[in-house]
Order: C-alpha cells, then sequence, then structure tokens
C-alpha cells in the first residue's frame, strides 16, 4: 500500500518548482537587487534538474489517482518515466537560459517578480504534460503553461506589439484549447477511459464507437497542430513570436512547442496507437505540408526573428515525421530533434536578443557586417543557422539523419509512401538552407555602416556560449544523447498501466 | 431517458456556435464568451460520456465528470487572463475591437 506522502515524492519536482515560483513576487517586493530573483528562479531549475537527472529512477513511478480511493487503485493520472525525464530536462534547460538572459532584456519594464514566477509556473506546466499518464493530466498541464504564457507575451505592456501579440496568441489559444478539450471527450467517450494506457487497448479498429474516436482524431490533431503550429494552423507564430519579448520568443519555440511534440507523442503513439491507420496519412500529409510551408515564407522575410519563427515552424514538420513512421527509433529521432532543436533555436532568438539590449534592431539590416562589430555574436549564429539548416558535424544533422533514415526503414509493403517523408524532409532542408545562408552571407560578406564594438552583456554571452557548446557536442558526440532519446521511446512503448 | 445522441448533438450545435462567435465577431469580450461556449461544450460532452457510460461500456466511469471540475476551473483562469490582457489592449489601442490589431500582419 502506498502512502500519500509516496505519491506526492513523485511530483515533487514540479513541486518545487511551484514553491520556487510563489516566492518570486515576495522577492520582488522585499528584494531590491533585480537579478537576485533571476538567480533565485536558476536555483529553483537547478534544484530540479538534478533530481531529474541524478536521481534517475530505474522502474517507472506512478502517481496514483487520489481523487477515487479505491483499493486496490485503479487509475494513474502521473508517471515518470524516462521520456518525463528527458523532456522535463529539455524544458528546464530552455527555462534556465531563458531566465538568465533576461535580466539586461527586460531591465526597463516593472513586475520582475511576476515575470520569473510566470516563467516558473509555464516550465511546470510543461512538465506536467511531459509527465502525463492520463488525459486530465495532459489538458491541465497545456492549459498551465498556455496560460502563463499569454502573460508573459505580453509583459511589455509599454510596447504596442506585445500586447497585440498576447491578445492574438490569447485567442487562438483559448479556441485551439477548447477543440483539444473537444476531442479528448470524444476520445474520452469512445473508450470508456481517461487512462492513456487503458485507452490503448480499449480504442480499436473496427467497433461501433470507431467513427466517434475518428471525429475525436480530427479535432487532437486541430487542436494539438495549432499548440505546435502545423500547417494549415500556423497563421499566429510568426505574429506572436515577433510581438512578444524575445526571451519568451525563445520560450515558446523551444519549450511551448515541445510540450505540444509530447502530447502528440503521449496522445497518438500510446492511447491511439491501435487505431493507426485512422491517422498516419493525415499526420504525414501536415508533416509535409508544414515544412514546406514554413521554409517557402521563411524565405521571404526581411525581419530575422520572423524568419527564425516560419523556421521554427518548419522544424515542427521535422519533428511530426516520427509520427506516422511510430518505430523506437523514429520516436527517439523525434525526441533527439526535440532536445537539439531547444539548443540551436533559443540559441539563435538569443543573438537577437544581444543584438536588441546594446540597442540594434531584428532585421536582416542590423546583422550587416556583424563579424566586424562582435565575431563571438557572428561566429555563433552562423553556427546555430548552419545546424538548424542540418550542415555535419552540427547537432541538427544528426537527429535530422536519425529522423529521415527511420522514414526509410519502415518504408515497405503497404507503408512504401513514407519514403516520400524522408524525400520532402531532404529537399526542405537544401531549400531552407537558401535563407540561413543569406544570414550568414550578410554577417561575412556584406559590409556594414558601423565598425564599432558591441558592448553584449556577459550574461547572454554565456547564455549564447551554453547553446554552442550544446549545438556542436551533440553533433560531434551524438551516441550518449541517441541512447537517451532510445530510453525514453522505449519508455514512451511501456506506458503501461498497474491493474492492466 | 433522453437519449445520447441528443446530448452529444447539443454538444457539437454548442461548439460551432461557438467556433462561428470566435471567427466572426469583432468585439473582444465577445470572443472571450465564445471561447468559454466552446469549452462549456465540452464539458457538455464529457459529462455525457460519463453519465451513459454504463450503457456504451458496461461499467460506471465517473472520470468524465472529474474532467469537467477540472476545465471548469482552467476557463476561469483563462478568463482571468484574457480579461487582463483585453484591459491592457484598451489601454493601448482605445478599442477592444480585435480586428483593428494590424501592427502585425496576422
Amino acid at each position: 500500500m502506498t502512502t500519500t506522502a509516496e505519491y506526492f515524492a513523485v511530483m515533487s519536482p514540479q513541486i518545487i518548482l511551484l514553491i520556487f515560483a510563489l516566492i518570486c513576487p515576495a522577492l520582488d517586493l522585499w528584494l531590491k537587487m533585480r537579478k537576485g530573483i533571476a538567480y533565485w528562479t536558476l536555483i529553483g531549475l537547478a534544484a530540479v534538474g538534478i533530481i531529474e537527472t541524478l536521481a534517475l529512477i530505474p522502474e517507472t513511478r506512478s502517481l496514483v489517482s487520489f481523487l477515487f480511493w479505491t483499493d486496490p487503485p485503479t487509475t494513474e493520472v502521473f508517471q515518470i518515466s524516462a521520456f518525463s525525464q528527458l523532456f522535463t530536462i529539455v524544458f528546464i534547460f530552455v527555462g534556465g537560459l531563458v531566465a538568465y538572459a533576461s535580466p539586461p532584456y527586460i531591465r526597463k519594464e516593472k513586475h520582475h517578480g511576476e515575470y520569473y514566477a510566470l516563467l516558473l509556473i509555464a516550465v511546470t506546466g510543461m512538465s506536467f504534460v511531459a509527465s502525463a499518464a492520463d488525459l486530465i493530466v495532459i489538458f491541465v498541464g497545456l492549459e498551465i503553461a498556455s496560460i502563463s504564457s499569454y502573460a508573459l507575451t505580453g509583459f511589455q505592456k509599454s510596447v504596442k506589439r506585445s500586447t497585440e501579440a498576447a491578445m492574438k496568441y490569447f485567442i487562438v489559444g483559448g479556441f485551439s484549447s477548447a477543440i483539444t478539450l473537444f476531442g479528448i471527450s470524444l476520445v474520452y467517450g469512445a473508450g470508456g477511459s481517461s487512462n492513456l494506457a487503458q485507452l490503448g487497448t480499449l480504442v480499436t479498429v473496427g467497433g461501433a464507437l470507431e467513427p466517434i474516436v475518428i471525429l475525436g482524431i480530427g479535432m487532437l490533431i486541430v487542436g494539438l497542430g495549432f499548440k505546435i503550429a502545423a500547417v494549415p494552423f500556423h497563421m499566429w507564430a510568426p505574429d506572436v513570436y515577433e510581438g512578444a519579448p524575445t526571451t519568451i520568443t525563445a520560450l515558446l519555440a523551444a519549450g511551448s512547442k515541445k510540450m505540444g511534440v509530447a502530447a502528440f507523442f503521449k496522445l497518438f503513439l500510446v492511447a491511439l496507437l491501435a487505431v493507426k491507420a485512422d491517422w498516419d496519412v493525415v499526420i504525414s500529409i501536415v508533416a509535409v505540408l508544414t515544412m514546406t510551408v514554413g521554409n517557402l515564407v521563411a524565405i521571404q522575410q526581411e525581419s530575422v526573428k520572423r524568419m527564425l519563427a516560419y523556421s521554427s515552424i518548419a522544424q515542427a514538420g521535422y519533428i511530426l515525421i516520427a509520427i506516422p513512421v511510430a518505430t523506437d527509433y523514429a520516436v527517439a529521432g523525434g525526441i533527439l530533434h526535440v532536445i537539439t532543436h531547444a539548443a540551436m533555436k533559443s540559441g539563435a532568438f538569443f543573438v537577437i536578443v544581444a543584438l536588441t539590449v546594446v540597442g540594434l534592431g531584428e532585421t536582416m539590416k542590423d546583422f550587416t557586417g556583424l563579424n566586424k562589430r562582435s565575431p563571438f555574436l557572428a561566429f555563433s549564429m552562423a553556427i546555430f543557422v548552419l545546424s538548424l539548416a542540418g550542415i555535419p558535424p552540427l547537432a541538427g544533422f544528426y537527429s535530422k539523419f536519425v529522423l529521415f533514415s527511420s522514414a526509410v526503414f519502415e518504408a515497405s509493403g503497404a507503408y512504401s509512401w513514407l519514403i516520400w517523408l524522408a524525400v520532402a524532409g531532404i529537399l526542405n532542408s537544401a531549400l531552407s538552407l537558401f535563407y540561413y545562408a543569406r544570414i550568414i552571407k550578410s554577417m561575412y560578406v556584406d559590409k556594414g555602416e558601423s565598425t564599432e564594438r558591441l558592448p553584449v552583456p556577459m550574461s547572454i554571452k554565456i547564455v549564447i556560449a551554453i547553446a554552442l557548446i550544446a549545438t556542436i557536442v551533440i553533433g560531434i558526440y551524438p551516441e550518449p544523447f541517441l541512447s537517451a532519446s532510445l530510453g525514453a521511446a522505449e519508455a514512451l512503448n511501456n506506458l503501461l498501466p498497474i491493474g492492466l | 431517458m433522453i437519449p445520447m445522441i441528443d446530448w452529444l448533438i447539443f454538444a457539437t450545435l454548442l461548439l460551432i456556435v461557438g467556433a462561428y462567435g470566435v471567427l466572426t465577431s469583432k468585439n473582444g469580450i465577445v470572443v472571450l464568451m465564445s471561447i468559454e461556449i466552446m469549452l462549456n461544450a465540452s464539458n457538455v460532452s464529457l459529462v455525457t460520456f460519463a453519465a451513459y457510460s454504463s450503457e456504451l461500456h458496461g461499467f460506471n466511469d465517473t472520470m468524465g465528470q472529474v474532467i469537467t471540475l477540472a476545465s471548469i476551473t482552467v476557463a476561469a483562469a483563462e478568463v482571468a487572463v484574457g480579461l487582463a490582457i483585453l484591459l491592457v489592449l484598451y489601454k493601448r489601442y482605445g478599442t477592444i475591437d480585435v480586428t483593428k490589431m494590424n501592427f502585425l500582419r496576422w
């Protein structure tokens, strides 16, 4: 018999994050040192990061539903596994980078305490989704993270476009949450359980309730498609990413989007795996559309921040390849791309943060001749965009290689069309090189108006350096990261309930 | 007893009404209310499936009602943040007409 304390021990990372979050606003009131709150946030994130990495739990532990105290307990809602740990570490990594880079960027704003509190709560919500074993936890986790991101997007209340981005994000986010919840209700109704693993056995092909399941799958693809900004549900993403404070853009692109991917994996590869024939073609089409439209529109952008937003849409398309292929190797590729994308995309956004802090803008013009003004920023940006394009030996190459090759391995018999996913991915990588090369050309070849050195704050330099090291190290030594991703993919497969 | 399908049709109609409101109305408050209607449509459908679970699956399942309680709480939090954003928007733009916001290309 498990005691209440043991149930809650499973949730300790989230509880620690919440305690740290609730103290942040109080610190703002008493502590006059602005940077102190950022350090406090970092301590909280580091504590949870250490718990998640060092206390690697050999077997899966779960929080059994304490809402219905039945004996023996049948419904589990929360589960720690290699999957949830890996995703939580990614979210904490991104959250830590954002917290450390924020003080110079938001120095002119008020209410720093609330900023860091909302940041921690958003990370908590994301890790909830990663550890969910039940539909209710997925929904509540998505909402915790989304609602705090709406507020964070509108944090610069004096800036017109920040407020507007918050409003757009709120409308689209609320709309997509409502559709996701309706999809959840249909899947729950057709399966007769809200537990993901039980749904995996209860939702079957050919049942009388299959039409309801198909309708539910459609709703879930639309709702979660909005969350990860998949085409044709992507219209909001460039506006919100451009309008939000750039540090928060890094969180949205590298954190929130990955939370949607985790929800996609949990819902489609655990709960709805038995009816794979109903959704694999649809998700493949969405994946190909997402990468193609994202890359094509990115070419025309003059604002680098907006270009990176479109490139982030395209990257979500690559990750979606893992879902129709659905082997452990493919899911590992998807998870590896989540890790590498978190490092390289947040790094690219932090370069823009650095340029904004020193008084430059975020258009292509501001990148002209950057090599003369700050060789470090130019070099890091070049590495990040080359990695995003998938140039070996950088991180982006390896994760894309695993993703595309998994589609090629599976392509046989009735599933021979999977090879077109790999073909589309490779063609799109070549296409994306076109606009990434434009950034590199304007930084290194073109002559800028000024060659004055840029006084980039130390903390932002450190954050960019960390993302840079991660991008290069994952590219050169991918084995430990690939085996961790494979372990997470197996843990996703083994998400089995107690009473089944 | 009212057949289950009637409740599901009711829920679907609510969802469509809400979606129509979100997509067409100009007033920010009306958009907010339409999102609430959509969330409530899901609540109706969840409660329906929970109430008819013994007919559908042969066992009694109450989880749908629990999810509804959670979703009502979430909806309240969402409205609070939404109204706060609308307030800031009114201060900045002098209007809550969501079609007037074209500083960023939609």
